[in-house]
């Protein structure tokens, strides 16, 4: 385990830095609780006082702790990228997995349906769901699935058309498994490596989808703790207190930049062409 | 029916208040200037109206969308904010009992399409105004309680006649919500919603409205004021949230910013560094920030909740934070609008819900939401995604937080808020100003409180409420007067079960342009913007 470990930071440097960053990130979501100084949503104090000792980040429009907002925005980012993106690309993964080994009009069929998702703009959907669905954190992820499904169905599809012609499929129903069984037992655990690159790159594309709908007034509704909520409610005092715009962007931008290269790294692992360059 | 001396007075003092600091000429010197014909003035609707019947509506937008289009039988006068003056009535006589008004209208005038104006469509509009079936949140509900009827003598002549002697009437009747319509287009259309039922008397006409961007009039050559009006439009952009409006002022695409919201501190610290060429001034703007509660539905239709509610709120903090100190906490009528009809701000300090600090009255509020909800409750906060009521709703939740209510916020886009609110589908609406339709101490009781008011959007009905303000309103000795509504706002205080609660009149910052000429602010946010008389200097 430690020869592991080992060879991930010697091999993937930069990927090693982006799962110090997801495990802060990790770690701070859980322990927003105890880090956390103040409630988020707790209005008790001066409005607009600069980064000070006793507010290290500032405090904001309404007289809430900008560093508690932050931690626990953490919370809310991890939460909406993990839990939208484990039902999406599972979905999208057997959704994907099936038509691909059924074929035929279901596989046809199933395609022209993620084309016509995947014609509309992603952020445009998002926003048309929240518009009909309503402001609220359980619907930014419902958003996120319908949003990340049709991504994962065509890559999964892609994968599991390959691994359905090799023979060891041919074997299996020469054997008179069913199709359940070759598609539970041995199509999808072949397409494993995919679904595990789809999930840790999309995290952060959720996060900032989600933030993207709270920063225009269609996520998470104002009083929770979203990063992209703060930055919105930053704007309108940019000048009076910058502070609110730049701390929860940057927690943006070292989620997304973490996320991103752990992503990278674990995509350059599982990818059999460059696995052996990097060995 | 002259305006009382006492009542001038502090009407000219106000707009006094309201000139001096921003250096507008308020005498013969600023009227000496030769007015210059021509130009467009910019200025903003805070959101999109969608529905533009004056009549039928009340948000703000929808007055300003329609304001230069339409003229009243009186209006204030654009020269002298407080004043009231002829528009289409020449002239006007009132019987000696004070229950008969006779109003003499002005020979050739057109509608915009060409028609004649007559005294039949003063009557089309009142009647409609005034019938029982028709929602009319604002001069209907004005005039409701006071006329009877309304007749047509001739074609150039109509008389009101009232229910009794109401001094509310003429500032009620000069309201700019208190327009009249024509008769053949309320005929074509059946209301005045559509864009092209905007046919009005008034000196501009009604030339675009481009759904969430742009309403534009221009300037009608036929008004019956020759020379009037002096600009050749006026073009309101759709501007929704304070950046987006803070932007455009910056960057000079507006001239004026002397509607609701107004900005906050430091908004108008940040145009005054952008902007050396305007004028920025502090100003009440005559209205009332309210906190509404659903008294027909649980959980508020239990009253022990809205006292609750009522006790939690904490107006001071919310002026402070929401309003930037900019406002006058607490009170159901401000002394600086109505003179001494208002409760003394220090008696109002002690009420319940008002008093500080608020440990006492949190600790009672708990204790009413813990004897019916031991766990506490959960509710739905509603607001309209405008001004910084997001911001508002906040501040709200968490003060609610504190005696086991949690609310979980919803918002609503402007008219979609409106629609919400008046079929009663909320729960809390965590703010809503209401501002005044006239400078009048009777105004916010018949906004909000009394069974039948326009915005009483919680639905309730307190019999007392409803007899302490009609009898206010029938008395006609100013002391009886100012007593009978000194009675009733202590009766709301002390009571604290109404579903609308008055947490503060709102002010703030706004700004002119200095190139703007013979502009002066109405004294309520709805009045004087027609912009009749205004003009812009090289």
């Amino acid at each position: 385990m430690t020869g592991a470990v080992g060879r991930f930071l010697c091999g993937q440097p930069l990927g090693a830095a982006g799962a110090v960053v997801v495990l802060a990130l990790i770690g701070v979501a859980l322990l927003a609780p105890l880090l956390a100084p103040h409630g988020p949503k707790e209005t008790g104090f001066a409005t607009y006082v600069a980064p000070s000792r006793e507010f290290p980040m500032g405090t904001d429009q309404v007289g809430r702790d900008v560093l508690s907002r932050v931690i626990w925005g953490a919370r809310l980012s991890l939460y909406v990228g993990l839990v939208s993106v484990v039902f999406g690309i599972t979905l999208g993964a057997l959704w994907g997995a099936v038509t691909a080994y059924v074929g035929g009009a279901t596989d046809t069929g199933s395609l022209r349906i993620v084309d016509c998702l995947m014609a509309l703009p992603p952020i445009i959907l998002a926003l048309s769901l929240m518009a009909a669905l309503g402001q609220s954190v359980n619907n930014v992820i419902l958003s996120l699935v319908i949003l990340l499904t049709p991504t994962a169905v065509r890559t999964v599809r892609a994968v599991a058309l390959g691994v359905a012609a090799t023979p060891f499929i041919e074997a299996a129903e020469a054997a008179g498994a069913s199709r359940a069984r070759i598609v539970f037992r041995h199509l999808i655990p072949n397409c494993m490596a995919s679904y595990i690159v789809l999930v840790t790159t999309n995290i952060s594309y959720a996060i900032v989808v989600e933030a993207s709908l709270s920063f225009i007034g269609a996520g998470a509704p104002p009083d929770e703790p979203s990063w992209g909520g703060m930055l919105a409610q930053g704007i309108q005092a940019l000048e009076t207190a910058p502070w609110m715009v730049f701390f929860p962007g940057l927690a943006i931008s070292l989620a997304v930049f973490g996320l991103n290269l752990l992503g990278d790294s674990i995509r350059d692992l599982t990818d059999p062409r460059l696995r052996g360059g990097l060995g | 029916m002259p305006m009382s001396l006492s009542r001038l007075t502090r009407l000219a003092a106000l707009a006094a208040a309201l000139l001096a600091p921003i250096g507008l000429p308020a005498g013969p010197a600023g009227a000496q200037e030769k007015p210059r014909p021509g130009g467009i003035l910019t200025w903003f609707d805070y959101g999109d109206p969608g529905r533009l019947d004056v009549h039928a509506e009340s948000p703000l937008v929808v007055q300003q969308a329609t304001a230069g289009i339409y003229s009243g039988l009186l209006q204030y006068d654009p020269d002298e904010p407080s004043k009231i003056i002829g528009d289409l009535a020449e002239r006007w006589t009132v019987s000696s009992d004070g229950r008969s008004y006779t109003f003499h209208l002005r020979k050739n005038v057109k509608w915009h399409d060409g028609q004649p104006f007559s005294s039949a469509d003063v009557k089309t509009s009142f009647d409609r105004l005034l019938n029982p079936d028709f929602k009319s949140p604002k001069c209907g509900a004005a005039l409701k309680p006071m006329v009877a009827s309304v007749e047509a003598v001739d074609s150039n002549t109509v008389e009101f006649k009232l229910k009794f002697a109401a001094a509310p009437f003429l500032p009620s009747i000069a309201s700019a919500w208190c327009r009249v319509a024509a008769k053949h287009i309320l005929a074509k259309y059946g209301d005045l919603n559509a864009p092209e039922a905007q046919v009005g008397t008034g000196p501009f006409k009604f030339k675009k409205y481009e759904r969430g961007s742009v309403i534009e009039w221009e300037k009608n050559p036929n008004y019956f004021i020759p020379g009037l009006p002096y600009l050749d439009g006026v073009k309101q952009f759709i501007l929704v949230g304070g950046p987006t409006q803070l932007a455009a002022a910056k960057a000079s695409k507006i001239m004026l910013w002397d509607a609701w919201p107004p900005m906050r501190k430091t908004q108008a610290d940040e145009l005054g560094r952008a902007r050396t060429d305007v004028d920025i001034y502090q100003a009440p703007i005559n209205t009332v920030f309210f906190v509404y509660l659903n008294a027909r539905k649980p959980p508020f239709d239990n009253p022990d909740l809205r006292r609750a509610v009522n006790l939690a709120i904490d107006r001071q903090d919310l002026v402070a934070k929401a309003l930037e100190g900019a406002g006058v906490p607490c009170a159901i009528l401000d002394p600086k609008l109505v003179g001494d009809f208002a409760l003394p701000l220090d008696e109002v300090a002690k009420a319940p819900g008002c008093r500080q600090p608020k440990d006492q009255d949190i600790a009672e509020a708990k204790k009413l939401v813990e004897k019916h909800y031991p766990a506490g409750l959960d509710v739905e906060v509603a607001v309209r995604q405008v001004g910084n009521y997001v911001d508002r709703g906040q501040l709200v939740i968490a003060q609610l937080r504190k005696i086991g209510i949690r609310g979980t916020m919803k918002t609503h886009e402007s008219a979609a808020g409106y629609a919400a609110f008046g079929k009663g589908d909320f729960t809390i609406i965590a703010t809503q100003d209401r501002a005044m339709d006239i400078n009048e101490p009777s105004g916010v009781f018949h906004i909000s409180y009394t069974t039948d008011s326009g915005s009483n959007y919680g639905q309730y009905s307190d019999p007392k409420v409803d007899e302490l303000t009609e009898r206010a309103l029938k008395e006609t000795n100013r002391d009886k007067r100012r007593l009978a509504y000194w009675e009733l706002q202590r009766y709301l205080l002390a009571r604290g079960e109404h579903a609308s609660i008055a947490v503060a009149w709102v002010e703030g910052w706004f700004f002119k342009d200095r190139k703007l000429r013979n502009y002066k602010p109405g004294l309520t946010t709805y009045d004087n913007n027609t912009f009749m008389k205004v003009w812009i200097a090289p």
